[in-house]
């Protein structure tokens, strides 16, 4: 199955500059269609979409998320094994293997190298064979900072 | 229905250049797996007998595990299979790193290439999409700087295999480069990619892979890593010692992988440096040495604390739990290096009785961006140190160089210029068993090969294991089917019903007995690591035990099969026998690749470790090529074999 674009589609071209899996063709301000032997289901194409005009692979209309707001990787570097499976996960290559040691040892973690490029589809943490990764909507820093003095 | 292959491959023909995505049967995979397995069903069907290795009928195919991206651990090897150059079989060379998920990311299984093109080229494929590019610009530079260029030109997402200039040189022993410096070198396999003018595959894809029930993958995947990183308490300078023991004591226990992982996780295969020497199992001085050649006095120059201090980042390959991969700090020309591997050490160290640690950084270095296996070019060196050391080869030879068994200087100008093909590197650039071809003067009797390829740093007449598997395996010289030491780590017994479970306690000298057991054994090894290369799977993963890393249950997880251990290895010994066909398919006569009677012990060390030892190949053989239903006299599959395995 594959995500669909229903005839409110404005033609913005939102969703095409967004997929990165180049499975999303139309012309400005036509009707855009999903390839879906290419579709990875991401769910990127929903989430920018300011006309609901994505249908997710049930079917089931997808809602426009504040791009702020769409959650974001958090590592736990305890439970991490370093197996990359997360940074091979990732469809846009926001995450990467950091050059930092951890525990005094010489191990690569991975980290979010380009946290703007993260499209919140959460393949990381699904994939995750060690359940070290977990998806969160981004705290404002206006909050973190009354959190950090409360 | 979500299955964990992606069904398709890509056939690239490279003279017309054209590209053909085709549909594969879900017959192919319930039968083969997907890898090895995928990749030995196409060459066997499609490749004409008698296929000149460096011609246009030759196949070469990048062949993704069928585990590879399911959920599993250890799962990200692929495997690189064509005929080889090197020895006219059936070849393959096993790699790690990033580039087998790539593979099943940009839509294929395995992508295969035929033909020759007309100029430098490289596949670029992207979204569906692939595209030959013109690679004149890169044609000539190294594989490291070549990936830095593509890289830089499509992302750091994109994953790439390249040759180096050894291939582009069809050096015979020339293998195919991935992640900056990791290498699928065995079996010549470069050179096949030289010859077809293809500079590299650059994959970019981002399609998932999928498992029949992810839930269980992951279920599995968490019980295994409770058996992984158990923290090792033995210090380095003590692994010496643990060899020494080993050769000492009579009476032995079947090893636990365990303690191997261990080893791994904290200093890579070199923790073994000095242990494998110390205990008779690493070739010294061209496998005519012993370890009393290289005493620990002298052998601490390759301790793995000493390399490990040099370590700047750990690296583990895709789905690693154990990350034996590091790069490290190197002196001289290059300033970083992959930290070196057993086999490179010791094929560019002991055997040539070099024991300066910085040579070898840099040979290794050297090698891995030239595209050369540093196993073949090691011992190709140190057979031409022998050469020379016997009169055979002259000063005038070899261009001014004084090949004496540890000259380091010379032995490290003598192996740059097999990487260039220059002087006396060019008649060496092929591997030792040309060069004596080449050489004359009975240099023969200085070569230690098993069908043209020089077998790995573990001796045979330590276990006898690696000497079977040397000789016989269709792939000859591979080290990394089976052993005895393996069939102890691998614990097949404790799942697969009518193969021999090792006693608790065994004297160390009935390793050596030919009888039936020994066979059983054999079999199953190369059974099982012929299923696992089929799925992808890391063999040193596999070292902890198959209860504890469940391969089967991740197969039956990942795909519904719902299979029994036992079928499993009747898919292995499928994927074998169609090999070993492939090999007679074009005219191997498998008793010509029994391995050099040096390594045998045809006649027997007089000191050392290993004094007194031989293995009578002959009747190993018999009794293995039995086990799989093939003749017992010529190593031939029988009709019936074929037909009972559906082989067509």
């Amino acid at each position: 199955m594959a995500y669909t674009i229903t005839e409110k589609c404005n033609g913005c071209g939102a969703c095409a500059r967004l997929c990165p899996a180049g499975a999303i063709t139309g012309e400005k301000k036509k009707l855009h269609a999903i390839e879906a032997v290419l579709c990875i289901e991401c769910g990127a194409c929903g989430r920018i979409c300011p006309q609901a005009a994505v249908l997710d692979a049930a079917g089931a209309p997808c809602a426009m998320i504040k791009r702020s707001e769409w959650p974001k990787p958090e590592i736990l570097l305890k439970a991490c094994i370093a197996c990359t499976v997360c940074v091979d996960a990732c469809p846009v290559g926001c995450l990467a293997m950091s050059d930092l040691s951890r525990d005094k040892g010489v191990d690569a973690f991975p980290h979010l190298r380009d946290s703007k490029a993260c499209i919140g589809c959460g393949f990381c943490s699904r994939e995750c064979p060690a359940d070290a990764l977990v998806m969160k909507k981004p705290v404002p820093a206006a909050q973190t900072v009354a959190a950090e003095s409360a | 229905m979500i299955k964990p292959y992606m069904g398709k491959i890509l056939m690239v023909d490279l003279s017309s250049r054209t590209m053909t995505e085709e549909e594969i049967p879900d017959r192919v995979y319930e039968q083969y797996l997907s890898g090895m397995g995928l990749g030995a069903y196409i060459l066997y069907h499609r490749m004409p007998a008698g296929a000149d290795p460096l011609g246009p009928d030759n196949i070469l195919g990048f062949c993704s595990g069928l585990l590879t991206g399911t959920g599993s651990l250890f799962s990200g090897r692929w495997t690189l299979v064509g005929k080889s150059p090197l020895t006219g079989c059936w070849g393959d060379a096993n790699c790690g790193g990033t580039f087998s998920p790539a593979i099943k990311h940009s839509g294929y299984d395995a992508i295969f290439f035929t033909g020759i093109s007309s100029g430098p080229v490289y596949l670029y494929v992207k979204n569906g999409k692939a595209s030959l590019k013109d690679a004149a610009d890169l044609w000539g530079r190294d594989a490291v700087e070549t990936e830095e260029a593509l890289k830089k030109q499509y992302g750091p997402k994109a994953a790439v295999a390249v040759i180096g200039p050894a291939g582009e040189k069809l050096s015979l022993i020339s293998g195919v480069c991935s992640d900056k410096g990791r290498i699928a070198a065995r079996s010549g396999l470069g050179a096949v990619m030289g010859a077809k003018r293809l500079k590299a595959v650059v994959l970019d894809g981002v399609q998932r892979i999928g498992a029949r029930d992810p839930q269980a993958m992951k279920r599995l995947s968490q019980h295994c890593l409770k058996w992984i990183n158990f923290p090792l308490p033995l210090p380095g300078w003590m692994l010496g010692y643990v060899g020494a023991f080993l050769r000492i004591t009579p009476v032995v226990f079947p090893q636990d992988g365990i303690l191997y992982n261990s080893i791994l996780r904290k200093w890579g295969t070199g923790g073994m440096n000095q242990t494998s020497i110390e205990m008779g199992d690493s070739p010294l001085k061209n496998w005519d040495g012993t370890n009393r050649d290289l005493p620990m006095s002298k052998s601490r120059t390759i301790n793995p604390d000493i390399i490990r201090s040099m370590e700047i980042v750990k690296y583990h390959c895709y789905s690693c739990p154990v990350g034996c991969g590091g790069i490290c700090a190197a002196k001289g020309k290059y300033p970083h290096t992959h930290k070196p591997e057993y086999e490179s050490v010791l094929a560019l160290g002991g055997l040539c009785m070099n024991e300066d640690l910085d040579s070898i950084f840099y040979l290794n270095e050297l090698l891995n961006r030239a595209g050369m296996d540093t196993i073949s070019a090691g011992a190709t060196a140190a057979f031409a140190v022998e050469c020379y050391e016997k009169g055979i080869l002259t000063r005038e030879d070899t261009g001014g160089l004084e090949l004496k068994w540890g000259n380091t200087e010379a032995i490290v100008e003598l192996i740059r210029k097999m990487a260039n093909r220059e002087g006396i590197g060019d008649l060496l650039a092929d591997g030792s068993k040309i060069a004596a071809q080449r050489i004359g003067k009975g240099s023969e009797a200085c070569t230690v090969h098993a069908g043209g390829q020089e077998p790995a740093m573990h001796d045979g007449r330590c276990d006898p294991g690696f000497n079977v598997h040397y000789s016989l395996e269709p792939t000859p010289g591979r080290h990394t089917l089976g052993a005895h030491l393996y069939y102890e780590m691998f614990q097949l017994w404790k799942r697969v019903k009518g193969i021999p479970k090792p006693l608790p306690l065994f004297i160390k000298n009935s390793k050596f007995r030919v009888d039936g057991e020994k066979a059983r054994m054999s079999a199953a090894c190369s059974k099982f690591m012929s299923l696992a290369n089929g799925a992808g799977m890391c063999m040193f993963g596999l070292f902890v035990g198959i209860k504890r890393v469940p391969t089967f249950d991740w197969l039956n997880a990942a795909t519904g099969w719902n299979r029994t251990p036992e079928e499993y290895m009747t898919v292995g010994e499928r994927i074998q026998t169609l090999k070993q066909a492939f090999n007679v398919k074009h005219g191997v006569e498998p008793k010509n690749n029994f391995i050099s009677s040096r390594a045998l012990g045809t006649i027997p060390q007089a000191e050392g470790a290993n004094k007194g030892r031989s293995v009578d190949i002959e009747k190993l053989a018999s009794g293995y090529w039995e086990q799989f239903g093939w003749d017992a006299a010529t190593g031939k599959p029988k009709e019936e074999t074929l037909r009972k395995l559906e082989i067509q």
